[in-house]
């Protein structure tokens, strides 16, 4: 039976209703303590075959017979209204086969994908396909847009100036902090900025669609191919049902990647058009320019303390540039949420200005929020005399500060334990001098969500060869998730998880699965996994009991065999599954919701040592140590490597990345991988991971996300290193060498 | 005009105009998509193949320029390829995959040339393949893995 349930989903920091259909599920919990076989283990990711083969087939590399390949002619100027464009011209050249404007725009004229009124450089105006790359060429070109152009703002602190705001500021409050400053024995104010972080996956937003008068398939890089579904639908008013989306591999997302961006309607829109199928691959520019960015911060935040390090008060105050799209990130979340406070009022103003639009990134608004608390923490901790650690532990907070609800599990004071075992914290004050090379040590904490929730929704069926197939409506961005799937169903229908295949990425496939996102995707499905191997394993021993005349109770399912619980009989499960011919056990799950009233988060501590030339500014991480709570682990060697590229993009976020945008022509300057500067092999620090691994018992499988934890305290924990290591803060970022010398100087 | 190229092995015959890349004849022309476009203006090494055991760039090699030379790809056959896939998904050297066949021809090349690469050589031997989701650890012990020790 299936009923539908009303639930509570945190999504990134804004709870949403939703009602899922929920399937009855008598899978048994395991019992605390009791460790499962394989789950834990290192596991090699599923898919390691195709991608190392170079035979997986990425939206980039699909060719379908007949298919036309596409293009957009964008606007040059950040504020514009264009004044000409030759359709007619364009569809005159030999070998194109579609071209629309603005009027033709799927969504409509006003507010559709296409623009007659560009607010940034980039923006779309116009579409062509054609036969060859050659013929689109020749097509953009005969465009021959004309604008009339306006003023612009790209600047963060023009656009604060003029309060050209994208919607009304955000504002908390709890206590009353006049009174909490009022009682503090210490304050520190300081304010951190930070450019905009590019995605820079490096396959571009593509699509390719093939428009049929029975329907319309797309395939395209996304991290959501139900969405994509969903709003294909309601653009081009189709069945859903008629609507197949594909994304079999992704080439990397990290946030930029929900929605159906330009690629997708415009190449279902001009397929539509020309009866052929289309192929939409942005450039480079296109991908650093118009697909999204990690928004840029201002963040100013003010803490008191008692003369413990007690905090009695945080006010924040920021800024964000959201360009011409996005939401207000939560940047304020680390200062309302991480610690016990009485007393925090914050406020965020969210800003227009004349760039493409911003997009989630690797923990939205978290992470940029993290490195300015935590750099602030650090200075308060100097100025009170407090080790840095130890003023984070007397701030621990045993309820969510900002709801007063328990938490499902909390293990971060065993975070700060373990990180600064592994990382030696003690013995910090050891690695200083006062030589030309100088090394320091310094710690950030690390909240986010991550708990996961319904719907997902999974099948799982065995054949005559005891080989089972997972099925699952996700994708899998890099993350390891269909891995995960893997060996969560080969522990309930125990068999090696090499015999396990993974089916995800379309839509035409069985069970709906969720986006990826928020860190939820491994949380959420799971579950539904575990239920639907669950019911196979159910059968199989039914079968087993009916085959071996036993109770179907004293038969259990491990290492291949199906064995009675006296150990008397023993089978291989084969010569159960044998008998089955060509049909095959199949089981259905889905996921429950969560507790309510209760906080779901995940924890952690990162520790940086870093190493400051100081003759030549140069900040190079020696080491990170990464300890992070996220629940049960399901396979440490993925587990592992997020750890590292979260670990990664935070070194790149502080050391490097900046979107560079020209005041002047409001162009940006270094859209492209050789300038726009990102973490390279030779920059990779030494990284120590490891995780408290403690199941939560509120949720289903203890399993909770890791996407988005390990990038957030990574630059904090870089800056405070560096003030360990010089004695200068470093509130700006990226930390180049330019700005180090100016700091030390 | 004709262009003589030998890829994975088998030579081809190829009609190119003369702004025809490399990349384009072995995705475009010859369906070998293994090998991916992430920038195609040379600047993240994705696209890395071998001519004549030599990485290069495939976006921004011509055509033209490759008459009576021979490429590899990452669909090529070979015990060293084949160890190195081996060895990558052993140690996780890659997490969405898409650097991982340009990852791949790079550390052929280094260990071609190089059998007992240091890791200071492995480091920069791989240091043009740009890899966003930060698999870096895993692709220095998969390459150190498969190196003569």
């Amino acid at each position: 039976m299936a009923r539908l349930v009303r639930t509570e989903a945190v999504v990134e920091g804004r709870t949403e209703i939703r009602y899922t259909l929920v399937e009855d599920d008598d899978t048994p919990e395991w019992e605390p303590g009791e460790r499962p076989a394989l789950i834990g283990e290192p596991a090699a990711r599923v898919s390691a075959g195709p991608r190392t083969a170079g035979t997986a087939r990425f939206t980039t590399d699909i060719v379908l017979p007949g298919m036309l390949e596409a293009g957009i002619l964008r606007s040059p100027h950040p504020n514009a209204r264009l004044t000409g464009l030759d359709i007619e011209a364009a569809l005159a050249v030999d070998g194109v086969r579609a071209a629309i404007g603005p009027a033709d725009s799927p969504g409509g004229e006003e507010g559709g994908v296409l623009t007659g009124s560009p607010g940034y450089a980039g923006a779309a105006v116009a579409a062509v396909a054609a036969d060859s790359r050659a013929a689109l060429r020749a097509g953009l070109a005969a465009l021959q847009p004309r604008y009339e152009t306006a003023g612009f703002v790209v600047d963060l602190d023009e656009a604060l100036g003029r309060q050209d705001l994208f919607s009304d500021p955000s504002e908390y409050e709890r206590g009353d902090v006049e009174s909490g400053f009022a009682d503090s024995a210490a304050t520190v104010e300081a304010t951190h900025r930070m450019p905009a972080q590019l995605h820079s996956a490096l396959e571009p937003h593509c699509a390719v669609a093939d428009w049929r008068p029975d329907g319309v398939t797309v395939w395209t890089s996304t991290q959501s191919i139900y969405g994509i579904r969903d709003d294909v639908a309601g653009t081009f008013d189709l069945d859903p049902e008629r609507v197949r989306v594909i994304s079999e591999f992704v080439g990397g997302a990290f946030g930029a990647k929900f929605g159906s961006g330009a690629a997708v309607p415009l190449a279902t829109e001009l397929s539509r058009r020309a009866g052929r199928p289309v192929r939409l691959v942005l450039s480079r520019r296109e991908e650093q320019t118009t697909t999204g960015y990690r928004t840029p911060a201002s963040i100013t935040l003010k803490v008191g303390a008692d003369a413990d390090g007690r905090l009695r008060a945080i006010e924040g105050e920021g800024a964000i540039g959201l360009g011409s799209d996005g939401w207000t990130y939560p940047i304020m979340e680390p200062a309302k949420s991480v610690y016990a406070c009485p007393n925090v009022h914050t406020i965020v103003v969210p800003l227009r200005q004349n760039l493409g639009p911003a997009a989630a990134f690797r923990a939205p608004g978290v992470m940029e929020g993290t490195f300015a608390l935590e750099s602030t923490l650090d200075e308060l901790a100097e100025q009170l005399g407090i080790d840095p650690l130890e003023l984070r532990r007397r701030n621990h907070s045993e309820n969510d500060p900002a709801t007063g609800r328990p938490y499902t599990s909390k293990r971060l004071l065993e975070c700060y334990d373990r990180a600064a075992e592994l990382a030696g914290w003690d013995s910090r004050d050891a690695l200083r001098s006062d030589g030309r090379i100088r090394r320091g040590m310094g710690c950030a904490s690390q909240f986010w969500w991550g708990g996961g929730g319904p719907p997902a929704y999974a099948e799982v069926r065995m054949g005559k060869r005891a080989r089972a197939t997972v099925t699952v409506g996700l994708q899998d961005l890099g993350t390891g998730v269909q891995t995960a799937c893997a060996i969560v169903a080969a522990e309930r229908l125990g068999v090696p998880v090499e015999s396990v295949t993974v089916r995800a990425g379309d839509t035409s496939l069985a069970g709906h699965g969720p986006f990826s996102g928020g860190s939820m995707t491994m949380a959420s499905i799971v579950p539904a996994v575990r239920a639907a191997g669950h019911k196979v394993r159910q059968q199989i021993l039914q079968l087993a009991g009916d085959m071996f005349e036993i109770g179907a109770d004293d038969l259990t399912l491990e290492n291949g065999e199906i064995r009675s619980v006296d150990g008397a009989l023993v089978h291989p499960i084969t010569e159960v599954t044998g008998k089955l011919g060509n049909a095959w056990v199949t089981g259905s799950g889905s996921r429950g919701p969560n507790p309510d009233g209760m906080a779901v988060n995940t924890w952690g501590c990162q520790i940086a040592t870093v190493a400051v030339d100081t003759a030549i500014g140069e900040l190079r991480v020696e080491k990170v140590v990464a300890v992070h709570d996220v629940g049960r682990i399901i396979n440490s060697m993925g587990a592992r490597s997020q750890v590292a590229g979260g670990v990664l993009q935070g070194l790149g976020f502080a050391l490097m990345e900046e979107r560079v945008v020209d005041p002047n022509t409001g162009l940006v300057v270094n859209a492209n991988l050789e300038d726009y500067k990102m973490p390279t092999i030779a920059d990779l620090p030494e990284i120590v991971c490891d995780f408290v691994g403690e199941p939560d018992p509120h949720l289903a499988v203890g399993v909770k996300g890791l996407g988005e934890p390990p990038i957030i305290p990574t630059a904090a924990a870089i800056a405070n290193a560096f003030a360990h290591a010089t004695g200068v803060r470093l509130r700006e970022t990226p930390f180049s060498p330019r700005r180090i010398l100016e700091a030390l100087a | 005009m004709e262009t003589v190229i030998t890829v994975n092995g088998q030579a081809h015959t190829v009609a190119a105009d003369d702004r025809l890349t490399l990349g384009e004849l072995l995705r475009d022309r010859l369906g070998l998509t293994g090998t991916k476009m992430a920038c195609a203006e040379g600047t993240c090494g994705t696209c890395t193949v071998l001519l004549d055991d030599r990485p290069v760039l495939s976006c921004l090699t011509l055509v033209a320029a490759c008459d009576g030379r021979s490429v590899r790809t990452v669909e090529d056959r070979g015990r060293l390829l084949d160890d190195l896939r081996e060895a990558f998904t052993a140690t996780d050297g890659l997490q969405c995959g898409y650097c991982t066949p340009g990852q791949l021809m790079s550390a052929v090349a280094l260990l071609e040339r190089n059998p007992s690469p240091t890791t200071a050589e492995v480091v920069a031997a791989m240091a043009g393949n740009l890899c966003r989701c930060g698999a870096y650890a895993g692709i220095v012990e998969a390459v150190e893995r498969v190196a003569v020790r």
